[in-house]
C-alpha cells in the first residue's frame, strides 16, 4: 500500500479520525490508537469559565498525530477564515479543515463562502483541506486556488448513511490532482472500503467511531476496511460479467450425461 | 473601582479592579493558560503576549481553546 502525501507530509494512514461525541477523552485516546489513524481533527470552542474541564488535547499525543483544527460552527467564509487563525495560534500549525455549514439541520457546507474562504487562507499560509459536497467543479476549483486536499461529502455529516453521492465522488476522483479524502457520512467500514475501492486517496470517520458500542474495535474494523479498500484499488479487481463464470472445473462431474 | 469586561459573550464586572492583565485574568478563573488562545476586541492575542496585554473596562475578550469535533 502506498503512503498518502498532502502538502509534502507523508501518511501512511489513510483513515482520518474526528474526535468529537466520545464518551471520555481516555477512551478517545484508545480509540484513535486502534485506528492507526495519523490525522486527527478538531474543534475550537469557547472555553467554559464556570466550569473549568480537562484540555482534550493533553490526550492527543501531537508527536503520532497530524493535528486538523476544523472551522465547525462557521456560517460563511469571514467566520472560518477567523476560526482558522484562532486555531493556528492555538496550535502554532497551520493546516485546517475548512468547513462553513449554514444550516445546522443538514450540515451542508456552502460552496461559495468555502471558496472564499480557501483563497484567503492558502493566501495567509495555510494548508487548507476544504469539506464540500460532492461537486466535481467546485472541488476543481478549490483545487486551483491552491487547496492540498478536496473532501467531499459521501452523505450528511453524522448520518451514517455511507455513500449517498457516489457517482459524483467516482467525478471528482477521476479530475482531481490533489488527494481526495471522503468526509461525513461513512457509517460502516464496508462504506469505507467502497470509498477506498473507488480510488478515494483517504476517508474521514468521526461519529460511526465515536458513537459504536465499542468505538476501539469499530476503529479496529476501520483500519482494516480502509486498508483492505485501497489494496484492492492498486492492485484492481477481476472484471466483471453479466453471466455467470464458473470457479470449479466444469469436467469430471459425479453424474452420467 | 469597578469594572467590566465581556468574557466569551457574558458581561463580568469586577467590583475590586479589573485583573491587570490577561494572564491574571486566567489565573483568577482558574484557567490554565497553556493551551488556550485569546481574541480581544476581534484581535487575537497569542498565549506568549497574554503576560503584557494589559486589561481594560469594557473589553470584549474571548476565551477559546480545543474540543472534540470532527
Amino acid at each position: 500500500m502506498s503512503a498518502l502525501k498532502i502538502a509534502g507530509k507523508e501518511f501512511d494512514s489513510r483513515l482520518f479520525v474526528g474526535t468529537g461525541k466520545f464518551a471520555s477523552n481516555a477512551l478517545m485516546a484508545r480509540a484513535i490508537a486502534a485506528s492507526g489513524s495519523q490525522m486527527v481533527t478538531v474543534a475550537l470552542r469557547r472555553v467554559d469559565i464556570e466550569n473549568e474541564n480537562d484540555d482534550m488535547l493533553a490526550a492527543i499525543d501531537q508527536t503520532k498525530y497530524q493535528l486538523l483544527p476544523n472551522t465547525s460552527g462557521a456560517r460563511d467564509a469571514a467566520e472560518a477564515v477567523r476560526l482558522s487563525r484562532l486555531a493556528r495560534a492555538a496550535s502554532g500549525i497551520a493546516w485546517v479543515k475548512l468547513e462553513v455549514t449554514p444550516d445546522p439541520y443538514y450540515l451542508l457546507p456552502d460552496g461559495q463562502e468555502t471558496l472564499k474562504a480557501a483563497e484567503i487562507l492558502v493566501k495567509d499560509g495555510f494548508i487548507v483541506l476544504p469539506y464540500i459536497n460532492a461537486d466535481p467543479i467546485l472541488a476543481k476549483k478549490l483545487q486551483d486556488v491552491g487547496c492540498a486536499t478536496v473532501m467531499p461529502l459521501a452523505s450528511p455529516i453524522g448520518s451514517n448513511q455511507g455513500m449517498k453521492t457516489k457517482a459524483s465522488i467516482e467525478i471528482i476522483i477521476e479530475q482531481a490532482t490533489v488527494p481526495v479524502v471522503v468526509d461525513a457520512g461513512l457509517g460502516a467500514p464496508s462504506h469505507a472500503a467502497e470509498a477506498m475501492e473507488m480510488g478515494a486517496d483517504a476517508v474521514l470517520v468521526n461519529t460511526a467511531i465515536a458513537a459504536a458500542n465499542d468505538p476501539v474495535e469499530i476503529a479496529k474494523a476501520f483500519k482494516m476496511a480502509t486498508q483492505a479498500g485501497r489494496i484492492a484499488y492498486e492492485t484492481g479487481l477481476a472484471s466483471k460479467s453479466t453471466t455467470a463464470s464458473a470457479s470449479s472445473p466444469l469436467t469430471g462431474f459425479l453424474r452420467n450425461e | 473601582m469597578s469594572a467590566t469586561l465581556k468574557i466569551n459573550g457574558t458581561e463580568k464586572t469586577f467590583d475590586q479592579g479589573l485583573p491587570s492583565t490577561l494572564t491574571e485574568l486566567l489565573a483568577q478563573l482558574e484557567i490554565n493558560a497553556a493551551t488556550v488562545v485569546a481574541e480581544i476586541n476581534g484581535d487575537i492575542v497569542e498565549r506568549k503576549n497574554f503576560a503584557q496585554t494589559e486589561l481594560k473596562d469594557q473589553m470584549a475578550i474571548e476565551l477559546i481553546r480545543f474540543d472534540g469535533g470532527g
